[in-house]
């Protein structure tokens, strides 16, 4: 096996995950920093594990050029994105492969990331292979009546199914982020809204063209993990419920697998769900010829109808969760390690079948933040940060144990995951409850006000797990 | 009210300012001033639209970014820094020593003589914008600002908080912070100068502009 | 003081006039009359009465002859220094000596809008017979005013320039013909509103469609604010005056720059002043002027009262001839002529309506016949005629299509319209019930369909979209390197990759918005419909009329690099089906800058588009000026294609100008700044002189955003900023909501 240098352009724990993936894999590693993030554990890692030579200071994480300045003076071979950042940014991708100083990019080839990346591509993707997608325009609409009438038949259409409250949901194509969406509830007010939205697209975004879709209600956020390399192997790592969130839709906890009938009665065949939406996934991932580790994120509606929601073309937040129940050869995954293989052009050394599940994950992601007060962030110094160590516990953090720690302001504000594993529901959830009890997580802020964190949140959301 | 003179008579002493010129990224770093002694120019012309003297170029993907001097000086010391060498974003370059104008010799006595309004978080700030268009339309020194006053908005982390002013009664004499730009905290924001005592500051700066010589 | 010292006094003015004329020249004849004076005022003292008169007389003499000598060795700078000194009659010597009387119009000595233009109605008397004839004229003209501070040198204002159009569009109200007089370095460069390049576009627009006669004469005819006041029917110039592109220090100090770095040294001066071929011969010769007015020796001043009478002669001979040119019948026009030299005839200077038209027709075939020599067309002979050809069945076809069926299908559409208008009110809600009704009928359902389409793939023609379209790729995305984007330090934009930039941006900076450089091969791929591009004249050829010292060289390279032949680009194409006329100035070519190969292109394109009932679009991919290397025969390409255009606009035409990048001077102040509807790409500069020249010529310092289209358009110069990624989509909408129902024909 060639030895590669895998500049890891990202920060926090996943950058600790990734470098310790390398090690693993016997890749050297080069990483990263800003001087926001100097106290980091991620440098220190990098320092203890790496040698000096193998952290750079750079001015943002966000600035494509730093990172390849980077690359080319410690001669790295290949860039890790982790997530966020440029995980998700074909152009940058594109550039990793196209400079003169060609490298690696662990992840999928840049055309599929701008093709999976573009929604409506994705959608229209989706209903060829007959993919439940969210039932409305799967195309750029332009013209008023086309627009109206597309709306009415939304409107009779969830009349149809029985929808007590109809509503739909009028986009600007070219938006995302939760920029230039409105919600209508009667037809009648469609056309006011319709103008609003095509104003501020056409302002904003040069592209007047707007979607129309169903906007579903009380809805369960599942997900599929996709593995794939580039000789046309797709496995997938199973399902997960991401269902627990802030209200600004950030996850919260996230769970796997997706539902669990054996002791939660639902009103649907969930097993028939999940094995659903994998397949979909599948289909998919095998149609446009994916070639790393991704995420099919779905909805599925109380009545327990699936649709495709996006597709995540990077390593996720949560992908430890899949991996603590999953097993190759008796032997817990590691995906990111996968993830590296494939991205480096190796096969994938196993099937589907090598695949086994076993009980249940739990992965709480722990922040300073007032859960009660709209889940604002919580700005300070961490004073005390421990937690025991179980076997059944994964941590991953960057947060420094043995000095205290000034939380910047200028990233997101994730502290720490913390995954459990159990036998069973019964069990992951007490595990999950004691490994909470005792986590500490203490601080003050410049007023002396002590550390607000979502502890007991995710304590009271434990209970309700994959209650649907 | 503080001993002007006392103070004046203290930054005589060393009426200078050392600046450190950092790389803002990486890049390698190619120097155009080499040599200690040499004397620089900030940036000059009425908008100051011409760049101040080259001291290096730092090369980053195909791209040479000039760095100039930021102030008029003199280069005193450089960092033990290689021409050609690869340098990480914030290394220390050089150090020019600038001799101080009078605007910042009164810009050193005001913040000691201003009541300041520090940076409660680290943040960026703006003011609210009653104030905003206040100073922008009629300039500084024209808001009157009370103790419990809303000041300024505290962005971070994509949330904005208001700032309430805390302090003695006054108007908005100075500012020190930039928009653009996340403010540490306990930095100051602005100075305050209570109403009575804008005289006093009035002959604090003529004192200033009469008793002070600029060096070269 | 005595006769004697007075005398003494003349002569030593004279000598001092000679000795500022000849410069720092060292000249046998001038120290000769200095050594006299000297020699004659040393003995001065010793001398009696008689003797000192004899001497003086000897010595104004002498005086006369080396002038009548010098005279012929007067080289084109000298003229320049005659013109520009302070002893130089002025426009104010010329009312009070040609004209019989004259009231000054909102000026009196420094208290005026701009002190530098002098509007003044005047009239002459013409005794003809026992009978007194007064015949008033509108006088326009620049006023240098012996060195008068607050003159300004003569150079205008825009403000002043807008001031002579006002009082010009008086003279067509009161029907009485213009003189104007032009003495001027060339305008004063400030962008505040009217702005000089745009407010010269304006004046050059309106007289070529001002239906009296208009006379110019021409003393210092400066570039830009000549041309402001000098669309003329009859160009009289004064045999010591000049008429250039630029100043001869203007062009020594762009082609020094070129050459060694900023040292302009008076032999470049001399020399370019040579080259430039400004003199009231060359400018004969070349066609750029009708007459000259011989002046005395060494250029007339104000004690030249001869010379005043015979100025007056011409202008009013001028003014006879333009009108007796074209009134009444032919055939008596001949005779009238004939019998000019008579100054007993007399000649009424007003015009009626259709010698009016007649006089703005000869004006314009006089203009469009100029320059012809100074390019080169090697267009076949076959094709020329095949063009030809192709012109008049274009005319018949334009004429038959529009004026003779349009008019009678435009009643017809119109009446069909407003039928169905009624028709339409009063089914329109019945049919809309029925349309329910029948939806509701079994056999007509399709909503099985739509629902369909909301959970199944719908069918979409993209159609066109950029990424598909976008099949130029620019040679600048083939370099793996970053660009800094200048808005850095405002913005905190990141350095963009080259092929991110040129590729996939448009050479827009994506997170601010800037505009890069971006070639112009960009535009006709992307602006225009696939396929749809026919040039044409492409063969017509930038030459070097004036020999101007490595113009030639310049030339050839220029053509080599851009495969072009001239730097205007001549075109047909369509924006979404929208068939266009596209004159596009190419920023590579010589910087865009315009001479008379440009101009005749220029010209053609617009007449085609005339022709053809097309709009017309000026795509200015950025213009440096008027290509000063070819002198006047650059410079009368802005009155010669705003003629056109305006003949364009009156007969119905739409025209876009569109900037991108830097766009300057002479062409700005004309063709282009004479648009209705001017638009920028953002990020281009737009403007009459660029800041240097600003700098140098009025002391003023220019904030570095001077010109950019923001400020354009605050100033009220442009009329909006798009973007260069949307520069299709607006041009299309652009023509839809300009051009109306018939498009771009009245």
């Amino acid at each position: 096996m060639k030895k590669h240098k895998i500049l890891i352009a990202n920060r926090g724990e996943i950058a600790i995950r990734i470098l310790n993936a390398c090690r693993k894999l016997g890749h050297e590693f080069v990483c990263v920093y800003t001087k926001e993030d100097a106290q980091s554990e991620h440098c220190t890692e990098a320092l203890k594990q790496g040698g000096p030579n193998t952290l750079y200071r750079i001015s943002s994480y966000q600035d494509p050029n730093e990172i390849f300045a980077v690359a080319d003076d410690s001669e790295a071979t290949a860039i890790h994105p982790g997530y966020g950042f440029f995980a998700e940014d074909f152009r940058f991708a594109r550039r990793v492969v196209q400079r003169t100083r060609k490298l690696k990019f662990i992840g999928p080839s840049w055309k599929i990331i701008q093709d999976l990346g573009d929604k409506i591509n994705t959608k229209r993707v989706a209903r060829r292979l007959n993919v439940p997608t969210i039932p409305g325009s799967d195309r750029p609409i332009v013209d008023d009546l086309e627009a109206e009438e597309l709306a009415r038949s939304l409107f009779n259409f969830q009349n149809e199914q029985g929808v007590e409250q109809p509503v739909i949901l009028v986009k600007a194509s070219a938006g995302g982020g939760g920029m230039g969406i409105e919600e209508v509830h009667d037809l009648d007010r469609f056309r006011t809204v319709l103008r609003g939205i095509k104003n501020y697209a056409r302002r904003q975004f040069r592209d007047e063209g707007v979607l129309i879709e169903q906007r579903i209600f009380d809805f369960n956020h599942l997900e599929v993990q996709i593995l794939a390399d580039s000789h046309g192997k797709v496995v997938h790592f199973g399902t997960r419920n991401c269902t627990v969130q802030s209200i600004g839709r950030q996850k919260r906890i996230e769970v796997a697998p997706g539902f669990y009938p054996q002791s939660i009665s639902y009103a649907f065949d969930a097993d028939k769900v999940l094995n659903d939406i994998i397949d979909y996934s599948l289909r998919m991932a095998r149609e446009v010829g994916y070639n790393s580790i991704g995420t099919w994120e779905w909805i599925v509606s109380p009545m327990g109808n699936p649709f495709l929601m996006e597709v995540n073309t990077r390593i996720q937040v949560e992908n430890g969760v899949s991996a603590i129940i999953s097993r190759i050869g008796g032997q817990e995954v590691d995906l990111i390690q996968e993830q590296i293989r494939l991205g480096l052009d190796e096969r994938m050394h196993f099937e589907q079948k090598d695949i086994r599940f076993e009980g249940l994950g739990i992965e709480y992601r722990i922040l300073a933040e007032d859960p009660e007060n709209a889940f604002t962030p919580w700005v300070g110094r961490i004073e005390n940060f421990s937690w025991p160590d179980f076997p059944w516990l994964r941590m991953h953090t960057h947060i420094p144990r043995e000095r205290a720690y000034d939380i910047p302001t200028e990233f997101d504000p994730n502290l720490a995951l913390g995954i459990v594993w159990g036998q069973d529901l019964e069990q992951a959830r007490d595990r999950g409850i004691r490994f909470l009890n005792q986590l500490v997580l203490e601080g003050r802020n410049y007023m002396g006000e002590p550390l607000k964190s979502n502890i007991q949140f995710l304590k009271e959301n434990t209970r309700k797990l994959l209650v649907f | 009210m503080i001993d002007i003179m006392a103070l004046l008579n203290e930054i005589k002493k060393a009426p200078y300012r050392e600046i450190t010129v950092s790389a803002p990224h990486t890049g390698r770093i190619e120097f155009a001033v080499k040599d200690t002694g040499i004397k620089v120019d900030g940036a000059t012309g009425t908008w100051s639209e011409r760049p101040g003297t080259l001291l290096a170029r730092l090369i980053r993907e195909g791209n040479a970014k000039p760095l100039h001097a930021p102030e008029k000086g003199e280069v005193v010391h450089f960092f033990d820094i290689e021409d050609g060498q690869f340098v990480q974003a914030g290394t220390p370059l050089l150090n020019i020593r600038h001799f101080l104008t009078k605007q910042e010799v009164i810009d050193i006595i005001l913040k000691k003589a201003l009541h300041l309004f520090k940076a409660p978080e680290k943040g960026r700030y703006y003011f609210v914008s009653e104030i905003d268009i206040k100073i922008k339309s009629q300039g500084l020194r024209s808001v009157n600002i009370r103790d419990g006053d809303e000041a300024l908005i505290l962005s971070r982390m994509k949330r904005e908080t208001i700032i309430h002013y805390e302090g003695p009664d006054g108007i908005i004499y100075t500012t020190y912070f930039n928009s653009n730009e996340s403010v540490e905290m306990g930095g100051p924001l602005f100075g305050v100068c209570p109403e009575d005592q804008v005289n006093n500051i009035k002959t604090v700066i003529d004192k200033i502009q009469s008793g002070w010589e600029e060096q070269e | 003081m005595t006769e004697i010292d007075k005398q003494i006094q003349d002569l030593k003015e004279r000598l001092q006039y000679i000795q500022d004329i000849f410069g720092n020249r060292e000249n046998a004849n001038v120290s000769l009359l200095g050594s006299k004076l000297n020699d004659f005022v040393q003995a001065l003292p010793s001398l009696g009465p008689s003797q000192i008169k004899r001497q003086l007389g000897s010595l104004s003499d002498l005086f006369t002859f080396l002038e009548n000598k010098l005279e012929k060795e007067l080289t084109p700078m000298d003229r320049v220094r005659i013109v520009r000194h302070p002893q130089r009659i002025c426009l104010k010597d010329i009312l009070e000596n040609v004209y019989d009387n004259y009231t000054e119009i909102g000026g009196q000595g420094e208290y005026s809008i701009d002190p530098s233009m002098i509007i003044a109605r005047a009239y002459i008397t013409r005794n003809v017979g026992k009978k007194i004839y007064k015949q008033p004229v509108m006088v326009i003209g620049q006023e240098k005013g012996h060195g008068q501070e607050f003159r300004n040198g003569g150079s205008v204002k825009p403000w002043g320039n807008a001031k002579a159009l006002e009082y010009m569009k008086v003279a067509v109200t009161e029907n009485i013909p213009i003189h104007t007089y032009i003495f001027t370095p060339g305008s004063y460069p400030v962008e505040d509103y009217p702005g000089a390049a745009q407010q010269i576009a304006r004046n050059i627009y309106a007289m070529a469609g001002i239906n009296v006669p208009v006379v110019a004469v021409i003393s210092e005819g400066g570039s830009g604010g000549a041309e402001a006041i000098g669309l003329a029917d009859t160009r009289i110039m004064l045999s010591h005056g000049y008429y250039s592109v630029i100043s001869p220090e203007g062009a020594a100090a762009i082609e020094g720059r070129a050459k060694s770095g900023g040292r302009i040294s008076p032999e470049l001066v001399e020399s370019c002043a040579r080259q430039l071929r400004i003199t009231a011969q060359d400018n004969l010769k070349m066609g750029y002027i009708d007459r000259i007015l011989q002046e005395p020796a060494l250029g007339a001043r104000p004690e030249h009262f001869d010379f005043f009478k015979k100025l007056r002669q011409e202008v009013i001979l001028a003014t006879d001839e333009i009108i007796l040119s074209v009134r009444g019948i032919k055939l008596f026009r001949a005779i009238a002529l004939r019998k000019l030299n008579n100054p007993n005839i007399y000649v009424r200077w007003g015009l009626s309506q259709k010698s009016g038209e007649r006089l703005l027709w000869r004006r314009y075939q006089k203009y469009r016949s100029l320059s012809q020599w100074a390019y080169r067309d090697s267009t076949p002979a076959w094709q020329k005629y095949k063009r030809a050809v192709s012109e008049t069945s274009w005319s018949v076809y334009s004429f038959l299509r529009y004026e003779f069926f349009g008019r009678h299908q435009r009643a017809i559409t119109h009446l069909a319209e407003d039928v169905q208008g009624e028709v339409h009110a009063l089914f329109g809600r019945a049919m809309h019930k029925a349309s329910r009704l029948l939806r509701k009928l079994p056999g007509v359902k399709n909503e099985k369909e739509e629902v369909c389409q909301l959970t199944t793939l719908s069918t979409w023609e993209e159609g066109m979209s950029w990424d598909e379209h976008c099949r130029y790729i620019s040679p600048q995305a083939n370099q793996d390197r970053t660009l800094p984007c200048p808005n850095t330090v405002k913005f905190n934009c990141l350095d963009l990759w080259a092929p991110d930039l040129f590729g996939d941006f448009a050479g827009v900076c994506s997170h601010c918005g800037h505009h890069f450089p971006m070639e112009y091969e960009w535009y006709l791929f992307n602006v225009f419909d696939p396929r749809s591009i026919s040039e044409f004249s492409p063969r017509l050829e930038s030459l070097n009329p004036l020999d101007f010292e490595g113009l030639e060289h310049k030339l050839d390279q220029a053509k080599k690099q851009t495969g072009h032949k001239s730097g205007c680009m001549t075109f047909e194409a369509d924006i979404k089906g929208i068939r266009v006329v596209v004159a596009m100035l190419l920023a590579r070519f010589r910087g865009g800058s315009v001479g008379a190969a440009e101009g005749e292109k220029f010209s053609r394109a617009v007449e085609q588009a005339r022709r053809k009932h097309m709009p017309f679009l000026a795509y200015v991919h950025g213009t440096a000026g008027i290509r000063i290397q070819e002198g006047t025969n650059g410079l009368i390409q802005m009155p010669r294609c705003t003629l056109s255009v305006r003949r364009y606009l009156e007969a119905g035409g739409l025209y876009l100008v569109l900037y991108d990048t830097n766009s300057y001077a002479g062409p700005v102040a004309s063709f282009l700044g004479c648009s209705p509807y001017q638009f920028a790409i953002r990020s281009a500069n737009i403007g009459f002189a660029g800041p240097g020249v600003i700098r140098e010529t009025t002391g003023l310092d220019i904030p570095p955003d001077y010109h950019n289209a923001f400020m354009a358009l605050s100033r009220g110069h442009i009329q909006g900023i798009w973007d260069r990624r949307e520069i299709r989509n607006n041009l299309h909408h652009a023509l839809r909501t300009m051009g109306g129902e018939f498009l771009y024909y009245r």
